[in-house]
């Protein structure tokens, strides 16, 4: 045969290897805290994850960011291993460890040869159990935190994000401020405030400690020393109504376009959207592949349409960020300068097309064949399956959720998609943020009208430092 | 812990292309990896970019598939997919479920074979606003986004290819023609200029008959013109300094030095170095800058290894505000210094080693990163097995060595600084980080 019949003839696919998502044990401590295990034979590493339901999010507003400083401040000396001390016992038993917050939980993980995993959990509990929190280095921290809010407002992409949230949401919605705080909240976050904190956290009955790797949930319970007694049960639960959430509200009920001015920026930063959904929407997976088709394959239609066709971007994407509350909904792009106005009218046309007219069964199959297929590739490594686990946890999701999650996506149909498009996204109260040269572009965005307009000239922090107020 | 052990095997079709297969049924997963010969150091002045605007020409279609179509036929396939060009290479890889392995092989060989049947300047120019938007994206409108740029002007000579960034110049961006995308093609994108890994759940024989059928009949060039001598003097020879005025809020030193070649002794006891310094809150840079002196934001230390003349290894300190950037300045050099002149103590290489060791079975657990790796020595260091023998070779490496390499190469006289520091004018520039498609 030549190479032109050879090539000309597309391959079919084989027969699939059939898969499951790994099946995991549950045990329940006497202090109500959980122990999830799941078994992946042939992995030379471990995965844990010490999970709290209890992140940024369940903080009072005059405390915000004090559980992501908590968080990054517990690696900073514990009652038995002051200082550095902690990490480098950790070094040398080549654990990495992590410790994070974000809006829904609280997260301390660490991955290690599965021999080691008794001593790396004991640190992992010396960690989360044991900070002391010291005052110069939570003061440091502190300086660090708006150092960094610095940085925010100079780099382009990340100034646009913030202002994107902060103009979404209502005053007094928690997700509508910087989940690390901003420079009313940190100079408040003293060593008794994250201790306020820390506190709310020591709350087994909101804990589960997940592991995942080449070892048995005996290994596991052996390792933090329960009661040889507690026998794992395989895990079955349905959703957990006690999840609580944190009220939200949309801070925007009518078009609007929010302008942050950049002289001579090169490209104007875009996010459009608005107040989205909660994980535990009834839609979860009509909105999966909805968002799919609009703005997560590569080829979805916002990506053939401005990068693809038009040439305006590097890439351009959209989807929902589902959280135990509403996260927001967002289109997210940097475009070149004089492609602005027209970006922004692509956007809004396709917003508004998959709204009013039926995606293609073409497309429906794109996107139904792309999640259910990339399915295994997401969960390789004990650290993607430990991750995903600990979601379902903080979400208060059915322990079934991700064995059902191939099923539940090819039934969604095109009636689904259509339905959760005209449900979910809003043409009327979309909030347009851009970071960018304004006045390059400011007479034909008036002109379009796409939503009441408001121009932001702010300062950058380097004009503020000539000004004197940053000694540089 | 256990060594890795990844077997594989490594043979050539009869037209040159180099195959490793490499087998491992833990998950239903396999990783299809091609790694072509040309990077921007094969660019000549004048048609800088042209290897990275040329791997997004690479997914506007060949013969039998149309623009934008190896997308969809690989996420539809349950797959992921992506290209990458860089100072001394081009790759393109896909992760497919196993029984999508043929898909990807033809997909890889409708491009290596029939490209040039659907090149078009509609195409082309598409690409080229792409990717000038990537430029302005990922360097022109970010902070301190040139660093890399300019410290690669200041380690190698103008006439050096090592010498201008991977994403190339705007002007150069725009004089691409069709004709020149059809002699780059020509020239580099031919199969014994590349080689192919096959990772993952995988029958050998099968995915042998697949390559041999699909990439078999493709034609060889045998005139791929070789590059130049690339070598330099292992120092530069006197320190090089810029300072840079852009809209940053915070000064930002960066240091360069010129090190040895990828698969160097040296450039390994350099890389369990920049663990030592800065690999984390336990490291000497981030303990005596950050932690107790409290005079930077942050710190880092990192290698870049490449083949062609030197390595770079590269460093970075945010000075706090208020805080005398030149202190900072020196108390970083100082550290690096004190490297070259006393050993490191006995603890801190035990948990380098310790944590290399954990980074390193933790990349090796996946397909794609193993399918990138065996390439990768296959191209640069003509030695797949090295994947086999890296951590070893890491934890070999003795207080002494560490010191030798570091009195060699973290030296003054090697040494580039650039210093961005806050400015109400913004000066623009282009770098050359790692640039995917």
């Amino acid at each position: 045969m030549t190479l032109e019949e050879i090539l000309s003839v597309r391959p079919e696919p084989g027969q699939p290897r059939t898969y499951t998502f790994p099946s995991f044990t549950r045990t329940v401590l006497p202090s109500g805290m959980q122990v999830l295990v799941v078994q992946i034979p042939g992995r030379p590493l471990v995965s844990a994850n010490l999970i709290v339901r209890r992140g940024a999010s369940d903080e009072p507003a005059d405390l915000a960011g004090a559980t992501v400083l908590m968080a990054r401040a517990m690696t900073e000396g514990t009652e038995r291993y002051p200082g550095v001390e902690l990490i480098e016992a950790a070094e040398r038993l080549g654990a990495t460890l992590g410790v994070d917050a974000n809006w829904d939980g609280f997260v301390a993980s660490v991955d290690v040869a599965a021999s080691r995993l008794p001593a790396a959990l004991a640190l992992l509990a010396e960690l989360v159990e044991h900070p002391t929190f010291p005052e110069a280095d939570v003061a440091r921290l502190r300086e660090e935190r708006l150092n960094d809010l610095l940085q925010v407002k100079a780099d382009p992409r990340r100034r646009v994000d913030q202002a994107f949230t902060s103009t979404i949401y209502a005053a007094g919605s928690p997700y509508g401020r910087p989940a690390a705080g901003d420079e009313q909240t940190v100079p408040g976050l003293t060593p008794d405030a994250l201790r306020r904190v820390h506190r709310t956290i020591q709350d087994p009955s909101r804990t589960a400690l997940v592991v995942g790797g080449d070892i048995t949930a005996a290994d596991v319970l052996r390792a933090i020393g329960a009661s040889v007694d507690l026998v794992p049960t395989p895990a079955n639960l349905p959703a957990d109504p006690s999840v609580g959430a944190p009220t939200v509200a949309s801070g925007v009920d009518h078009p609007i376009v929010r302008f942050y001015h950049r002289p001579g920026a090169v490209q104007t930063e875009l996010r459009i959207g608005h107040v989205g959904l909660p994980r535990r929407t009834p839609d979860f997976y009509a909105v999966q592949v909805m968002g799919a088709i609009l703005g997560g394959l590569f080829n979805s239609r916002l990506q053939m349409n401005l990068r693809e066709d038009k040439g305006y971007t590097y890439g351009i994407g959209a989807g929902f960020d589902m959280r135990r509350a509403a996260g927001p909904f967002s289109v997210r792009t940097a475009v070149q300068t004089p492609a602005t106005v027209p970006s922004i009218s692509e956007t809004l046309s396709e917003l508004r097309r998959i709204r009013e007219t039926e995606v293609t069964p073409a497309e429906l199959a794109a996107a139904r064949d792309y999640l259910i297929g990339v399915f295994p590739l997401r969960f390789e490594t004990p650290g993607a399956v430990v991750g995903a686990l600990g979601g379902l946890y903080v979400q208060g999701l059915p322990d079934d959720e991700l064995t059902r999650y191939r099923a539940a996506v090819d039934a969604v149909s095109v009636a689904d998609v259509h339905k959760a498009a005209r449900d979910h996204i809003h043409i009327d109260r979309l909030a347009i943020v851009a970071v960018g040269d304004f006045d390059t572009v400011g007479a034909d965005l008036e002109a379009a009208g796409f939503g009441e307009l408001e121009v932001i000239r702010e300062e950058l922090p380097t004009e503020i430092a000539e000004g004197g107020e940053v000694d540089e | 812990m256990t060594a890795p052990n990844v077997r594989f095997s490594d043979e050539r079709l009869a037209n040159g292309l180099r195959l490793i297969i490499s087998e491992d049924h833990l998950a239903p997963v396999v990783a299809v990896n091609v790694w072509y010969n040309v990077g921007s150091k094969h660019e000549v002045p004048g048609k800088t970019g042209f290897a990275h605007l040329f791997e997004h020409v690479m997914f506007q279609g060949s013969k039998h598939v149309a623009k934008a179509e190896h997308m969809s036929l690989v996420q539809g396939a349950g797959g992921t997919m992506n290209g990458t060009t860089w100072l001394d290479r081009t790759n393109y890889f896909e992760t497919m479920p196993s029984h999508q392995l043929e898909l990807a092989l033809w997909l890889e060989a409708d491009r290596m074979g029939t490209l040039l049947d659907a090149l078009n300047q509609e195409n082309l120019d598409n690409q080229r606003s792409v990717v000038k938007n990537e430029k302005r994206s990922s360097y022109d409108n970010r902070p301190y986004g040139a660093w890399f740029h300019k410290l690669q002007e200041h380690l190698f000579p103008p006439d050096h290819p090592y010498h201008h960034s991977t994403i190339g110049s705007m002007e150069d961006l725009d004089a691409a023609s069709l004709e020149d995308v059809a002699a780059f093609f020509r020239t580099y994108y031919a199969p014994n200029n590349a080689v192919l890994s096959v990772v993952g759940d995988v029958d050998p024989a099968q995915a042998r008959a697949w390559v041999e059928r699909y990439f078999g009949q493709i034609p060889a060039n045998r005139a791929i013109p070789p590059l130049g001598d690339m070598s330099l003097p292992p120092v530069i020879g006197s320190e090089s300094r810029e300072l840079v005025e852009d809209r940053v809020p915070l000064t930002r030193h960066f240091f360069g030095f010129r090190a040895p070649r990828m698969g160097d002794r040296r450039f390994d006891a350099l890389e369990v170095a920049a663990q030592i310094l800065a690999g984390g809150k336990g490291s000497r840079l981030h303990r005596r800058l950050v932690r107790d002196e409290h005079i930077a934001q942050d710190v880092g230390f990192f290698s870049l290894g490449l083949i062609g003349g030197a390595s770079i290894m590269a460093g970075q300190v945010t000075v706090i505000p208020g805080v005398d950037p030149a202190l900072v300045e020196r108390v970083f050099e100082e550290e690096l210094e004190r490297l070259g002149r006393e050993p490191v103590t006995d603890d801190e290489l035990a948990r380098a080693r310790a944590l290399i060791e954990t980074y390193e079975l933790e990349a090796l657990q996946r397909v794609d990163e193993r399918a990138d790796r065996l390439s990768m020595y296959a191209t640069l260091l003509d030695d797949p097995g090295m994947i086999n023998r890296q951590l070893d070779r890491y934890l070999s490496v003795t207080a002494a060595d560490i010191q030798a390499a570091a009195a060699e190469v973290l030296r003054p006289d090697n040494r580039a600084v650039v210093t961005y520091e806050p400015a109400d004018d913004t000066t623009t520039g282009d770098a050359g980080e790692e640039t995917a498609a």
